[in-house]
């Protein structure tokens, strides 16, 4: 850098104007001149300031855009969502235990079971509890036993909102309907009391009665006379609710309506059923929890839009029969053992009897089950499920073609089959087209896992918002994508998660990861560099130290190499699709050693792609090591020399250690390089869909940029949003490795040197 | 030192003596003529590789044009490229690579050697330290990602400004732009060398002549400087030549010849890896066509590349 620059001329008069104007007269001209050139001076200063801090600029704007990409709001939409999945199979599995002494949709039917069994216990509404108090006993969950205070403050874990669904058609037809639901709304505080339920707080009680509002199209709650309606009305669903509705009913009856009320109870789950089919006949749902994703998009598959008015709010209470003496608290996790997998009672608490533990439990339609299991499994995923049961889970939602065809595909066990058959298989492997469940080892847990997913809860991104436009305009959003995609799900989704990071290649993007493409980066990157480094620091050593450069062979081989650094790469691509993996087939395939991939049978492998990079990154590890043989003082060599040392041993003992610091900062670059290639290995056959990790040099690979641009060219939008994330992951890969290798530089080159 | 008197000068060594000591020096050393021939076999390598690039090239491109439906002729003349109609006319696909290489020039010369200009004449070290690195990490994204910021993110910005009818999906513009934002560090850092070569006496002289340092940077050291400057301009249209992920992801699928840059036209290399990336045989006339282009673009890029090394050798100022 030069010294002091003057950013004005120099020529600068410090005089004052005035003596400056008198004495010389043409003064004038020259100041506004070299204010005028000062000025230029300036206004470029900042010109070339803006255009290098462009590519700040730049460079922040590129990974802000790939942020925003990775990140954002979506409207997913699930064949069945995994909750739901989970919740349908514990709640099989709660069903088929051996030890359910009853499964009824009849509350007094339970009650009056437990009652006669010390070894009972069941679930039940806190009316029946509280009914029967002189045979039954509630357990406390956790340390809180189900009042009223810890109802209404969300204490108790097991409390839930009792409501009644129907729709502004219905009650737009049925003006009787809208009446019964509002004097439900007077008279449910008493009744509710009365039966044994809790009521509702102020707060809620409010805002139901302005749904109600909305729903009658009305400003102000009329006084419902019920002489003056008629015409039936159906009801259907929860045993819980089902006392309470009946009460209103008689009420209303009893206040003079001419019409006939029916009410069924038959559990929630079948009175969504009868009310969201066409002519079903329901007018109003009694529902113990509220309706799931599943039952919404049935619904409104009919044109039908359910509307929730909360009543009231009921306690689900783990009862006991009032001899058993040893079972007060439970945590929510024994509340899940006591009903699903444990057999006797030691197993849930030790301190407990080992006596056999009799259920009394609702039906499969029931509301209070599917809320139990809900609330219980709450944090379980797929992931937690043992292997077997997701079999049964498959196996269960999928037809038997297609499970079969997955089991020929990968076998679900080594030792017997769940929907193919023993000699189907051998006859199948056995003849000419061998399926790759004939040589693939079993599944394990994380591919059935990834099969269950993609086969049974289908995820589908519908349509997907930027970062930005997710933090600055969610509520438009959110309102427009519900009013879009009714049966989906819109929430805030990261792409780039530790899922998708250890995750196979999958042909749903939804469900896709980088594993695949992370392990083969990573082996063709160390086959690249393990054939790279030695040559090219060879080829150095050689033209540094051997090379006579007098000589003109020598001096092409420079050039050569100068000019070889600047061949764009997709020619590199061309000569290792040539060489490699057409002309040296048997040695690339590994047909050659017998150990070839039976899937690839071709040259398309890591091996080549390797050495196709090694050639790529030859001039850039040969011109930099050059430099760092260069920079080796003569007089080491001399000195060496001198000693006797022979030309090699100088090398070895002098050249190498005093310039490895530098050698190895070309390589590190090298293999930066070479990270993010990926014309060269698209041209050489890059495989566009593995989902298995690659065994060794022969496997068919893909890489991580390769994944990236395969991913790019979809015209789907879920394929752009995770190929961003795939290029974060890429650029964090590009930073460890070479954090990683400038660590091991300067600790190699520190104990040498 | 001081004992140099006290030291009996060696005598006067016999034939008898200098005999076996000959026989040392010419004794041949096995061990380190198997390490010369493996490291001149590794040098060798590289030669290998070029003349394997070049006799592959040719020989594949001969077959493409050995075939009947192809001739040299119409393959430099013609302006259709339709291999399934039999149509192999280059021009559609090399107007394409051109107008992105002129496009990329338009932004990375003006910002490259404006950079150059800044980091070597005016910042301090301090807003060197961060402008440079920055610089530098701009040339290290690998360029799949610049693809993929071309089509989401410049393609976005192209649209939404002039509107959606005029600018489509994949165009000539973005792949451009992006591109020039790819060799812009190239042009900065090797012009900035060149620049920074330019002995400080110039500078000294300039400034005691009263110029300001904006003067002196582009009337005194950029004309010093200029072979220097020049050869990195040569190199970096040989970079933009041979681009290929930007191309391919942002510039569409398609040969077409035109010169709207906001319409898709597929360039050389475009080209070669959507047909390599597909799985067409390794005999088909479409394989064979991306060894004729692939040599089209080798020898076009060796040639500016040589016209870069010869333009620094030969114009090369020597001061003091």
């Amino acid at each position: 850098m030069s010294q002091p620059p003057p950013d004005q001329p120099s020529a600068a008069p410090a005089a004052p104007a005035t003596d400056l104007t008198t004495l010389f007269p043409q003064g004038e001209g020259i100041q506004a001149q070299i204010a005028r050139r000062q000025r230029n001076a300036t206004i470029w200063r900042f010109v070339f300031l803006g255009a290098t801090s462009l590519a700040v600029i730049i460079l922040t704007t590129l990974l802000l855009s790939i942020i925003n990409q990775s990140f954002g709001l979506v409207a997913e939409q699930t064949n069945i969502p995994e909750t739901q999945l989970i919740v349908n199979y514990q709640k099989s599995l709660m069903l088929e235990a051996s030890n359910v002494a009853l499964s009824s949709e009849d509350d007094a039917a339970l009650a009056e079971g437990i009652a006669a069994d010390a070894a009972g216990v069941g679930l039940l509404g806190n009316a029946y509890t509280t009914q029967n108090q002189d045979t039954l006993r509630a357990l406390s969950i956790g340390g809180v036993a189900p009042t009223a205070e810890t109802v209404q403050s969300g204490a108790y874990p097991l409390a839930r909102p009792l409501l009644l669904y129907t729709t502004a058609t219905t009650v737009a037809d049925k003006p009787q309907i809208g009446a019964f639901l509002a004097y439900y709304l007077q008279v449910a505080d008493e009744v509710m009391a009365e039966i044994g339920y809790f009521p509702l707080d102020e707060a809620t009680l409010a805002q139901q009665e302005t749904t109600l509002l909305a729903l009658l199209g009305a400003t102000e709650l009329p006084t419902i006379v019920p002489a003056e309606y008629e015409g039936d009305i159906v009801i259907a669903g929860s045993s819980t609710l089902n006392q309470v509705t009946r009460e209103v009913a008689k009420r209303f009856r009893a206040e003079g309506f001419q019409g006939a009320i029916k009410i069924t109870s038959v559990g929630t789950g079948a009175g969504f059923a009868g009310f969201c089919a066409v002519d079903g006949g329901v007018d109003i749902v009694n529902a113990s929890r509220t309706i799931t994703q599943l039952e919404l998009e049935s619904c409104r598959a009919n044109a039908l839009n359910p509307v929730a008015t909360v009543v009231g709010a009921d306690a689900l209470a783990v009862v006991v029969n009032a001899q058993n003496d040893f079972a007060t608290d439970i945590t929510l996790e024994q509340a899940g053992l006591l009903f699903s997998s444990a057999v006797n009672w030691a197993e849930v608490d030790a301190g407990w009897p080992a006596e056999a533990i009799n259920r009394y439990i609702p039906t499969t339609d029931s509301g209070t089950m599917d809320f139990f299991v809900a609330t219980v499994f709450a944090a379980q995923t797929l992931a937690d499920l043992p292997y077997d049961s997701l079999v049964t889970v498959f196996q269960a939602n999928v037809s038997a073609g297609r499970c079969r065809a997955a089991e020929a595909e990968q076998r679900f066990y080594a030792d017997r089959f769940v929907c193919d058959t023993e000699e189907a298989f051998t006859a199948r492997c056995e003849g000419e087209n061998p399926t790759t469940g004939c040589t693939l080892a079993p599944r394990d847990h994380a591919s059935l896992e990834a099969l269950v997913q993609a086969e049974v809860i289908q995820p589908e991104v519908l349509q997907a918002w930027f970062l930005a436009e997710s933090i600055f305009r969610r509520d438009e959003i959110v309102a427009t994508a519900l009013e879009e995609y009714p049966s989906a799900d819109v929430h805030f989704r990261r792409w780039l998660t530790w899922d998708f990071i250890t995750r196979p290649q999958s042909a749903t993007p939804e469900l896709a990861g980088v594993r695949t493409a992370i392990l083969g980066s990573l082996w063709v990157v160390g086959i690249g560099l393990l054939a790279g480094f030695p040559v090219g620091v060879g080829a150095a050593i050689y033209l540094e130290e051997y090379a006579n450069k007098r000589k003109r062979f020598n001096s092409i081989i420079q050039t050569n190499i100068n000019n070889l650094a600047g061949v764009p790469s997709i020619i590199y691509g061309l000569l290792g699709l040539t060489v490699f993996v057409r002309v040296l087939e048997p040695i690339t395939s590994g047909a050659i050693f017998g150990v070839g991939d039976p899937t690839t049978a071709n040259g398309r492998t890591i091996l080549s792609a390797g050495l196709t990079l090694a050639l790529l990154i030859l001039p850039v590890i040969i011109i930099s090591s050059q430099e760092a043989i260069k920079a080796v003082p003569s007089s080491l060599r001399e000195a060496s020399f001198g000693l006797g040392a022979t030309r090699w041993q100088t090398i070895w003992n002098h050249v190498i250690p005093n310039a490895i610091g530098g050698i190895l900062t070309g390589v590190i670059l090298a293999m930066s390089r070479i990270i993010g290639e990926t014309a060269p290995l698209v041209v050489v056959g890059a495989a566009t869909l593995i989902t298995s990790d690659p065994s060794g040099p022969f496997s068919k690979f893909t890489t991580l940029p390769i994944q990236i641009y395969q991913w790019t060219a979809r015209p789907q939008q879920t394929f752009l949003l995770i190929a961003g994330a795939a290029i974060i992951v890429l650029i964090i890969l590009l930073f460890i490795l070479n954090i990683f290798a400038i660590y091991l530089r300067n600790r190699y080159a520190r104990r040498i040197g | 030192m001081e004992n140099m008197e006290e030291v009996t000068p060696l005598p006067k060594s016999t034939s008898v003596e200098r005999a076996p000591l000959n026989q040392l020096a010419k004794r041949p050393r096995v061990g380190e003529i198997i390490i010369e021939a493996a490291l001149f076999i590794a040098a060798g390598i590289s030669i290998i590789t070029t003349i394997a690039i070049v006799i592959i090239l040719m020989e594949e491109a001969l077959r493409f044009f050995a075939d009947d439906r192809v001739s040299l002729v119409s393959f430099l003349t013609e302006t259709i490229w339709q291999p399934e109609a039999n149509h192999f006319g280059i021009l559609p696909l090399l107007n394409a690579t051109l107008m992105i290489t002129a496009i990329s020039l338009l932004v990375a010369v003006p910002l490259g050697l404006a950079s150059a200009i800044y980091l070597s004449e005016y910042a301090s070290p301090r807003v060197r330290g961060i402008l440079k690195p920055a610089l530098e990490m701009l040339a290290g994204v690998p360029t799949v990602v610049y693809g993929y910021f071309a089509l989401t993110f410049v393609t976005a910005i192209l649209r939404a400004v002039l509107g959606k009818d005029l600018v489509q999906i994949y165009n000539i513009a973005s792949a451009g732009l992006v591109v020039g934002v790819l060799i812009t560090p190239l042009i900065a850092s090797l012009s900035e060398d060149a620049l920074h070569a330019v002995p400080n006496s110039l500078r000294e002289a300039s400034y005691g002549v009263g110029a300001t340092k904006f003067e002196t940077a582009t009337k005194v050291i950029l004309p010093a400087a200029l072979s220097g400057v020049a050869a990195a301009m040569v190199l970096a249209v040989s970079r933009a030549f041979g681009e290929t992920m930007i191309v391919a992801i942002a510039a569409g699928a398609g040969p077409k010849l035109t010169w709207n840059p906001f319409v898709s036209a597929e360039p050389m290399t475009g080209y070669m890896v959507r047909i390599s990336g597909g799985d067409l045989s390794y005999q088909s006339l479409d394989y064979k066509s991306i060894y004729a282009i692939g040599l089209v673009v080798f020898v076009v890029t060796l040639i500016l590349n040589i016209i870069s090394q010869r333009v620094v050798a030969r114009f090369r100022e020597v001061y003091e």
